[in-house]
């Protein structure tokens, strides 16, 4: 395989970083592709860094960068790949944040960020669905449900920290097995 | 805010879930609930920001670093952001195919959904916020459709929620 410069992973992932929308799987998508075409990366090590990153907390789409860019160039492809899909989407959002938090004096502006807000609602809740929807198959379902509407309950009805709502669930996947 | 402690509580929110927003429930009980250094609202406008624009989805803590402690509070959301991703370094070196295993797995999943349920449980009270009338009613339930029946980019969902909060404002 040939190996990649760090010139290169930087472009790649600053390119990512800038123009992929929608959160972390239309990253990965992107990477996968660009990384089949220039041959960096085998089936085998894109297959480890996609599992492993969701078992890291955090952001999977961040932690699964940091793992191909060090299979690329070790720890300094590692922090190439994060830096460069992280710092541009950073700024961009601050300033989205400003412009969000300065628009609410101007009635015009308030209106589309009453509706952005609004949005984002939706958007929560929608990816809470397909959360849930990720884990599900037609034949394993109660599992997934009984646990995801069980640490609503816990969280929202009993008032538990989010910490405890994780734990609990911790240890009834770890007791929980499906067979 | 100390720019030290709102790094300190990002990364606890950040290092204890396993998806973009799934550490929101965590930031609100944080900085809302506890320390009320931010307001809903604020909260609101971080993970819609978040949304905007590029990135992942978990982007959202650097909106809401700034909004608690300015342009340092920015820096110390992006350090607590990428800190966990790191983690994994260690995980591929030693732990490897022992992630296959089914009890790991089990317990990942399961952290996953209580994140689905902590998000659900999250977006009450935002959402006591955000719906305001009519208009803000139907873009939440169209959002919540598009984004969970449809593969449409959700910048297409919030270019269509800011289409209809101009076009209201004109009616």
């Amino acid at each position: 395989m040939p190996q990649a410069r760090l010139g290169e992973i930087t472009r790649l992932f600053f390119r990512v970083g800038t123009t992929v929308f929608g959160g972390g799987n239309p990253g990965i998508a992107v990477l996968q592709r660009e990384f089949d075409r220039r041959e960096w990366l085998s089936q085998e090590r894109f297959a480890l860094s996609f599992g492993l990153a969701r078992l890291t907390p955090g952001t999977n789409f961040l932690a699964f960068c940091a793992a191909t860019g060090w299979y690329l160039r070790g720890i300094g492809g590692a922090l190439i790949a994060v830096l460069g899909t992280t710092i541009p989407a950073s700024v961009l959002v601050v300033w989205l944040t400003l412009a969000g938090e300065q628009g609410n004096r101007y009635p015009l502006t308030r209106s589309i960020i009453g509706a952005l807000l609004a949005a984002g609602v939706g958007t929560m809740l929608g990816a809470a669905v397909l959360l849930v929807r990720s884990q599900c198959s037609r034949s394993k379902w109660v599992r997934p449900l009984i646990i995801a509407v069980g640490a609503f309950v816990l969280a929202r009805a009993a008032g538990l920290s989010p910490l405890s709502v994780i734990g609990i669930a911790a240890a009834a996947g770890f007791f929980w097995t499906e067979s | 805010m100390n720019v030290v402690i709102v790094y300190l509580l990002l990364l606890k929110a950040t290092l204890t879930s396993f998806s973009g927003l799934a550490s929101l429930p965590m930031v609100r009980n944080d900085f809302v609930l506890r320390y009320h250094a931010l307001t809903d609202r604020q909260l609101n406008t971080a993970v819609a920001a978040g949304r905007v624009g590029p990135g992942p989805l978990g982007i959202y803590v650097v909106s809401v670093g700034y909004l608690v402690d300015g342009i340092p509070g920015a820096i110390a959301g992006w350090l607590a952001m990428i800190t966990p991703a790191f983690l994994i370094i260690p995980m591929i070196r030693f732990l490897g195919s022992r992630a296959e295993h089914p009890r790991a797995k089990a317990v990942t999943r399961a952290v996953l959904l209580a994140g689905a349920g902590l998000l659900a449980s999250a977006s009450a009270p935002l959402a006591r916020d955000a719906i305001t009338g009519p208009l803000s009613f139907t873009v939440v339930v169209a959002s919540l459709i598009f984004i969970s029946l449809t593969r449409i980019d959700s910048l297409w969902i919030m270019l269509g929620a800011a289409l209809a909060g101009l076009i209201a404002f004109q009616l």
